[in-house]
């Protein structure tokens, strides 16, 4: 038996997390659901039309940060803990399996699925800023695609999060409940919090928000703040933004790994 | 009597002249100050079917998660096949099919999802398993309902098609009759003679000692972490004219006895 993770594998850990219809249906609204709402909305507001490039960087937003990235958490705690809530984890590792792939295992399905959902959206996204822009300049495909690599970061990073976080933990509330408030309502406190400087560098979603198209606020000798938060980008050197994600990827996969190999199945 | 000490009336007898399947020396196993299994040298011969008897609490299942690899033992030494545990883990486990305590599923996917999702993290040959273990445990017209809809039995039988999925020559099976009803037993007392008649050994833990006689060929008697007793039924109860079950609680009663 191979000691790796197999295509198989990882299809079979996204047949878990499709066939999971509360937790689909809850993704869909979260991304698709809102994104159309908010689409509905501008429109009406504008009569009909969108300006083509903000609503672009809008719905890259909502994707990337908001709701798009709560749908990734969703199916990334969900990943994390499917099989030892459902009693079936002893199964697996029984099957002589190293444990160490199965949790492995968890992080491209559960990646593969949240793009889905945060991929669609974005998609209605692009389509309702390409055919209501009206008179407004249509986005271009260099920032249509930009925009759309950033998502495809943003969600990955986020969902990799949840499967490390939601394997150390074993519980799909607790995990929920930790991203989602630091994610949102910690981070977006510390965005406002202009006194911490370079500090708050370390923070996750404003390493990811590094690498969203568009302008950051401020400068880093005098960072600024925005009540917006359409976009939590602060001006932060590449590569402290590269090492801050890879150290908020690295740290919770290993804590998950190494809960996952030891955890009385 | 606390599990550690010594238990001079045990009853082993060694006759088979089969390769050992299992073979444990000294398997002890503690959770902070209780010890739940003490010095267990288990031997189970190969194309057999042997019985796993033991009270609530014995330790039959903490010898079960040790021989699966789910917990490790605290000292002693496990050989399945000849080759040793923690050296062979993935070797040997590939070869096992196991129900351990209840079968577990996931119930939003149907019987036949649940067996791809372990088919995938078996052997590549294990997916082309799966119609013939669903037919064989009389589970194929019913694979593609969801599993939360099923019954207890047809849960077992799910649990045992999943063994089989690992073509295994030994198949650990942890109070298999539960929930089943009597038509069920039947079914299983034939599929557990098929297995054997295949050559595949097949361990069955439970406490219902009418079955295990009815079933299995060998048997070993834990009780309170300590293996009693152990070899051929016939052996263990000589020519008394006993039953298991009368044996098996004069021999718990006895050792359990204060001395």
């Amino acid at each position: 038996m191979s000691r790796a993770v197999t295509g198989p594998m990882i299809t079979a850990d996204i047949l878990k997390l499709r066939r999971h219809r509360a937790t689909m249906a809850a993704a869909a609204a979260l991304s698709v659901g809102v994104t159309a709402l908010y689409l509905a909305v501008v429109l009406g507001r504008h009569h009909g039309q969108l300006p083509g490039v903000r609503t672009l960087g809008d719905g890259t937003s909502l994707m990337g940060l908001y709701f798009g990235s709560f749908a990734a958490t969703l199916i990334g705690a969900e990943a994390g803990t499917i099989d030892l809530t459902a009693g079936v984890f002893r199964d697996l590792a029984a099957t002589g399996r190293p444990r160490t792939a199965l949790f492995l295992t968890r992080i491209p399905a559960a990646i593969a699925v949240a793009l889905a959902f945060t991929l669609t959206g974005f998609a209605l996204t692009i389509g309702a800023a390409l055919a209501f822009h009206g008179s407004a300049p249509a986005p271009g495909p260099g920032l249509i695609a930009a925009s759309a690599l950033w998502v495809v970061l943003a969600t990955a990073v986020v969902t990799a999060l949840a499967v490390g976080v939601g394997s150390l933990t074993g519980s799909r509330a607790v995990t929920l409940t930790a991203i989602i408030g630091w994610q949102t309502v910690a981070s977006g406190m510390l965005y406002l919090a202009t006194f911490l400087g370079a500090a708050r560098d370390l923070v996750l979603v404003f390493a990811v928000s590094r690498f969203q198209p568009g302008p950051a606020i401020g400068t880093r000798a005098n960072p600024g703040s925005s009540n917006a938060l359409n976009t939590l980008k602060l001006p932060m050197p590449a590569i402290v933004a590269i090492v801050v994600i890879l150290g908020w990827l690295i740290i919770p996969a290993v804590a998950g790994a190494w809960r996952t190999r030891n955890r009385d199945a | 009597m606390p599990a550690g000490r010594a238990r001079p009336e045990a009853v082993l007898v060694t006759t088979s002249a089969a390769p050992l399947i299992i073979e444990t020396r000294g398997l002890t196993k503690r959770f902070g100050s209780r010890t739940a299994v003490a010095d267990v040298d288990l031997t189970v011969p190969a194309g057999c079917a042997f019985g796993f008897l033991g009270h609530n609490g014995a330790g039959k299942t903490t010898v079960i998660r040790m021989l699966t690899g789910l917990t490790q033992p605290d000292s002693g030494t496990i050989r399945i096949g000849g080759r040793p545990l923690p050296g062979h883990h993935q070797e040997v486990l590939a070869r096992v099919g196991a129900i351990i305590e209840e079968p577990r599923f996931h119930h939003h996917l149907t019987g036949r999802e649940n067996l791809r999702v372990i088919a995938a993290v078996r052997d590549p040959q294990a997916r082309r398993r799966i119609e013939p273990a669903l037919e064989r445990v009389g589970l194929a017209g019913r694979a593609g309902d969801r599993v939360g809809g099923y019954s207890q039995g047809m849960r077992q039988r799910l649990g045992i098609a999943r063994c089989l999925l690992a073509d295994p020559g030994l198949i650990i099976l942890d109070e298999p009759m539960n929930g089943l009803d009597p038509g069920g037993i039947l079914e299983l007392r034939r599929l557990i003679a098929d297995l054997v008649a295949e050559g595949r050994t097949v361990f069955i833990s439970s406490h219902l000692i009418d079955e295990i006689e009815k079933t299995c060929h060998a048997a070993a008697v834990i009780d309170r972490g300590r293996l009693i007793a152990q070899g051929p039924i016939a052996a263990l109860l000589g020519d008394g004219g006993r039953s298991l079950e009368d044996w098996f609680l004069a021999l718990t009663a006895r050792i359990g006895a204060p001395s």
